[in-house]
């Protein structure tokens, strides 16, 4: 697909053509005015190509911008419970989901408050939150971190893995090489107006932060295909035991997903990522509940 | 399709920005409208008034969103579908606006025709009116839907091509609005009630197509 502003304006994209599969976390680089929010916005369904097309985007998606800082006549809460209703959910789900990720998003304290007065990083919570709120099968994050303090940072990296476990697909832009390293299953770069195909690097130095996990399964068995994260792993320090590693930001999700195995896999000890000094902790299992959402999305370009 | 109508309604009314055009209609109604005159005379100016009082709430519904949030709710919906509840917003607005005018009108006007010889069925009367009004409403949402944006951007054009046609919409011929406002004017000269259902046909597949275009244009220009 193509796009360009203006009848005979220069072409911003041209002959691009991307297959985004579920279950997967792209990263999208490129240097500034090269066109990587116009594809993200392409991708999302806010513009339209100008030739080609996109198709089969799922139903439920979400988009965040750069900067959020709208003077709506609504409060964060009243906000995001007008933005759930929209992405489908009844209301009185709506404004509980809202309230639970504004909470998670440390932004709780500000569910009365005015949008038009929130301070920047504020309105950015709200912004994210509204995204996840719909747990979207497509979600399109253009530079969504910049003004989150870091544990709101740390916070989305999780909930970008987790929709990526519940077999969402999630397209991202963020000028911090290390975000989701290691995480990511796909970089392509927007250079001229085209898109080049890449592959995350695999250098250890890039990988980023890694969490060691060792679980016990059913006798003799591997751990189950499709995990979250596509953990690497090798036989444990006893026998029957396996070590797990994987991207710290899938780390959540590994467990969850582990737990919710049939049979179920018991986690013995979660190691936290490098440097290795700091202090191991370990979990018990107990039981968690996790929803499975079912996806058949694919967006086409 | 709901909760996008109730987030730009709620938008609408919670941000003051209804009161010029309500100002505007209650200015035009005042003036225009004297209690005890001829009671189709009246509905006809009330029905003119909420001409460019639509096409003004229609500008606001269409552009009152920041980018930002207008980009986030077009991911969340399709951006023809958000479009298309700004403008619904903005018709369901002035459709109160019209009706309470109407009511207002018909009950202080006199249920007589203009030379007072002969009596007009107030309800009868009130029904046409209501029916006129529709049918502005339906051509300044036309009106309002093709001088915002995506269609024209800029304020400065768009605020003077709105006032251009909407005035022209009242006065040229051919116009659905014109012919349901002279009808009830001209019925009153003898006291005929004149039921706008031609001019009401024309303005519905006036609007039908320019919501249609400007949706799917709206995706398009973002």
């Amino acid at each position: 697909m193509g796009r360009r502003y203006g009848v005979g304006g220069p072409w911003v994209l041209r002959g691009v053509d991307l297959a985004l599969p579920p279950r997967c976390l792209v990263r999208v680089e490129g240097t500034n005015g090269s066109g990587k929010s116009t594809l993200l916005r392409l991708l999302a369904g806010i513009d339209s190509p100008t030739e080609g097309r996109v198709t089969g985007r799922p139903v439920r998606r979400a988009y965040v911008p750069e900067r959020f800082s709208v003077a709506l006549p609504f409060t964060a809460a009243g906000y995001l419970t007008h933005l759930g209703r929209i992405h489908g959910l009844r209301g009185a789900e709506a404004a509980a989901r809202a309230a639970e990720w504004l909470e998670r998003f440390g932004a709780a304290g500000h569910a009365r408050t005015a949008l038009s007065e929130l301070s920047k990083g504020t309105s950015q919570k709200v912004a994210v939150a509204q995204a996840l709120l719909a747990e979207p099968e497509l979600l399109v994050l253009d530079e969504a971190w910049t003004g989150l303090d870091s544990a709101a940072r740390t916070q989305l990296d999780l909930a970008v893995a987790e929709r990526v476990a519940a077999g969402g697909t999630v397209v991202f832009v963020d000028h911090d090489p290390r975000r989701l390293a290691g995480a990511s299953d796909a970089v392509h770069t927007v250079a001229g107006n085209a898109l080049v195909r890449g592959t995350p690097e695999t250098s250890p130095a890039e990988q980023g932060p890694r969490v060691r996990v060792l679980a016990v399964g059913p006798p003799g068995a591997a751990p189950p295909d499709g995990l979250p994260g596509a953990p690497s792993y090798e036989p444990g320090p006893e026998a029957g035991t396996v070590r797990l590693s994987v991207a710290a930001a899938h780390s959540d999700a590994l467990l969850r997903a582990l737990l919710a195995a049939r049979p179920p896999w018991h986690i013995r000890e979660v190691r936290a990522p490098a440097p290795a000094e700091r202090n191991a902790t370990s979990t018990t299992s107990t039981t968690i509940t996790t929803s499975t959402i079912s996806t058949t999305g694919r967006a086409t370009s | 399709m709901t909760a996008l109508f109730r987030y730009h309604a709620a938008m609408l009314l919670r941000s003051q920005r209804w009161l010029p055009p309500v100002l505007l209609y209650g200015i035009f109604l005042a003036v225009g409208v004297q209690g005890g005159g001829p009671v189709l005379d009246s509905l006809g100016v009330a029905a003119a008034a909420l001409l460019p009082v639509t096409a003004w709430l229609v500008r606001i519904c269409t552009t009152q969103e920041p980018d930002a949030a207008r980009a986030v709710t077009a991911a969340a919906s399709g951006m023809p579908r958000a479009h298309l509840a700004a403008l619904l917003a903005a018709a369901a607005c002035a459709g109160a606006l019209g009706v309470v005018g109407t009511a207002v009108v018909t009950a202080v006007s006199d249920p007589k025709s203009a030379d007072g010889l002969v009596d007009v069925a107030p309800l009868p009367a009130g029904t046409a009116g209501l029916l006129a009004a529709l049918v502005c409403l339906l051509v300044g949402a036309t009106v309002g839907a093709l001088c915002s944006r995506p269609l024209l951007r800029g304020r400065g054009w768009s605020l003077a091509l709105t006032a251009l046609l909407a005035l022209l919409a009242l006065v040229t011929t051919g116009s659905p609005a014109k012919a349901a406002v002279s009808g009830l004017v001209t019925g009153s000269r003898t006291g005929a009630i004149h039921t706008p259902g031609l001019s009401l046909a024309a303005a519905a597949l006036l609007a039908a197509v320019a919501a249609g275009a400007v949706c799917v244009l709206g995706v398009r220009r973002g």
